[in-house]
């Protein structure tokens, strides 16, 4: 890789990491100067470009957490959810609120009822005890299906946009807008059964936010996403967030749980909500 | 609109499935031409392989929407909108692939049929077959167990004695006492019972159809929405 591809590859990057064009600018400057000065290929100097941005990222998170406006109000109250599967206890009793303006993280070993809990909080699945308040329109990205392979992006985004009593033309645009920010191109006409597993998920994750619903539940929407849009839907998240959202993610990816508001750990050692 | 929505997808999901549309077709054909030199046993064979193939297609349909239609009701669908849409569909695609039945019948035996009588017991059969095959998908969430019991219920209605007063509460026998005014030039009470078994049995099954996808799909007692 050339040091203007390595360049342009870090600026790139630093971008998903929501850093401040200036900032940006000032980083891929600094970096030109020292390869320059130095005389060392870009990536002996600094390693690869999603790396080093990664780090610079981290550096000035650390210095500086954006002042961000005070959640709103409750958009998601679960109270006191307990699941059982026969003689099996999913669920001990589990609490979760979510304020608008929030993220919380649903985290935990497999089986250890992450998905089971948000689809009891999407009304999807009856738990066994304990009740679920929204306020507001709830969107629900399954952790895979959800689509019909024969079907084109642009028909799933009618048909969801149907429902939340949106027309025909203003579905397709809200859906290619919603796919095109995940780096991807939806009106092309391949039906959803020969998209890849990364790109079926995106479809998923635009159904999902069709309509800007307040509550947004994401079951691993993440899955078979290459690293890039990785960074790219947590850019999402932060600005739904910054709308007013509330969003509630299952993960088991821990590397952005500092960036949340809240963490949910279902693993049974360790129940425990941390603010 | 919502449910014409639901519709058109179905239908535009299917149409897009050839090889399906071409065993849709291959079903009913078949069926005819296996019995041509008969024609009461023809006509009958092709009402049977119409239903057949209709109700398959839906149950098919139910089974390739159930684990999309609970994201669908959360984005603001209602159940009747999900099972009328689909029957709909079914329905649209039943009359699509009887009407070329109905002009082979026409071409090959119009003088010897009564041709009125006919297209009545073929859109009878469609009638009849797409709520039936949702009822099933409805009923057994798992396609192969789905697809035997339709199994069962055809090649009994096949194999049973027509006298046979059990005959009457098999699903598509309404086509086959049209199809016998329809061919062997019989009284009219042959069509009236016809049609009011195809009409009941069709109400029936919508009906269930409607019980069973209302309690998959209802809302959970559990989750309340907050007074806005």
């Amino acid at each position: 890789m050339s040091d203007e591809r390595w360049l342009h590859a870090l600026g790139q990057e630093l971008a998903r990491h929501r850093l401040a064009p200036e900032v940006t600018h000032h980083v891929v400057a600094e970096a030109a100067a020292h390869l320059r000065d130095s005389g060392q290929p870009a990536l002996r100097a600094f390693g690869t470009p999603q790396g080093y941005a990664a780090a610079v990222a981290e550096s000035l998170a650390s210095q500086h957490r954006p002042h961000r406006r005070p959640p709103g109000r409750v958009r998601l109250r679960a109270s006191q959810i307990t699941k059982r599967y026969g003689r099996r206890t999913v669920l001990k009793p589990t609490d979760l609120t979510v304020h608008a303006g929030e993220v919380a993280a649903i985290v935990g070993a497999n089986g250890c009822g992450k998905s089971t809990f948000l689809r009891i909080c999407a009304g999807l699945l009856s738990p066994d005890s304990g009740e679920v308040v929204v306020d507001g329109v709830l969107g629900y990205c399954p952790q895979d299906g959800g689509t019909y392979d024969f079907l084109l992006p642009e028909e799933h985004f009618v048909l969801v946009g149907a429902g939340r009593g949106l027309d025909r033309a203003r579905s397709r645009r809200l859906g290619r807008a919603g796919a095109a920010t995940l780096q991807w191109e939806a009106g092309d006409g391949v039906q959803a059964r020969h998209l890849s597993g990364g790109t079926r998920q995106k479809l998923n994750l635009v159904m999902a936010a069709l309509g800007e619903p307040d509550v947004l539940l994401l079951d691993e929407p993440y899955q078979g996403f290459d690293r890039g849009t990785y960074l790219d839907f947590w850019q999402h998240v932060w600005r739904w967030r910054d709308e007013g959202r509330a969003i509630v993610v299952v993960t088991h990816l821990l590397n952005q749980l500092d960036q949340v508001d809240q963490v949910l750990d279902l693993t049974p050692a360790t129940r425990e909500v941390a603010a | 609109m919502k449910l014409l929505t639901v519709a058109e997808m179905a239908l535009r999901e299917l149409s897009r499935r050839r090889g399906v549309l071409l065993l849709l077709l291959a079903l009913p054909l078949v069926c005819y031409l296996a019995r041509r030199d008969h024609l009461g046993q023809s006509i009958r064979f092709l009402l049977l392989g119409l239903a057949w193939a209709v109700s398959t297609s839906a149950l098919f349909a139910s089974g390739t929407s159930r684990r999309i239609e609970p994201r669908l009701r959360l984005s603001g669908y209602r159940s009747h909108h999900l099972y009328l849409g689909r029957l709909v569909a079914m329905w649209v695609l039943g009359l699509a692939v009887a009407a070329p039945f109905f002009a082979l019948v026409a071409l090959d035996r119009g003088g010897e049929v009564r041709l009125g009588a006919l297209a009545a017991a073929m859109v009878l059969a469609v009638t009849v077959a797409a709520p039936f095959g949702l009822l099933i998908g409805a009923a057994v969430p798992r396609e192969l167990e789905g697809t035997l019991i339709l199994l069962v219920t055809i090649s009994l209605q096949m194999m049973i004695d027509p006298a046979d007063s059990i005959t009457r509460v098999t699903p598509f026998w309404s086509s086959r006492e049209i199809g016998t005014y329809a061919v062997d030039h019989t009284g009219s009470e042959y069509l009236t019972r016809g049609l009011l078994h195809g009409v009941l049995f069709t109400v029936l099954a919508t009906a269930l159809v409607a019980v069973l996808s209302t309690i998959r799909l209802r809302s959970r007692p559990h989750l309340r929405y907050a007074q806005r």
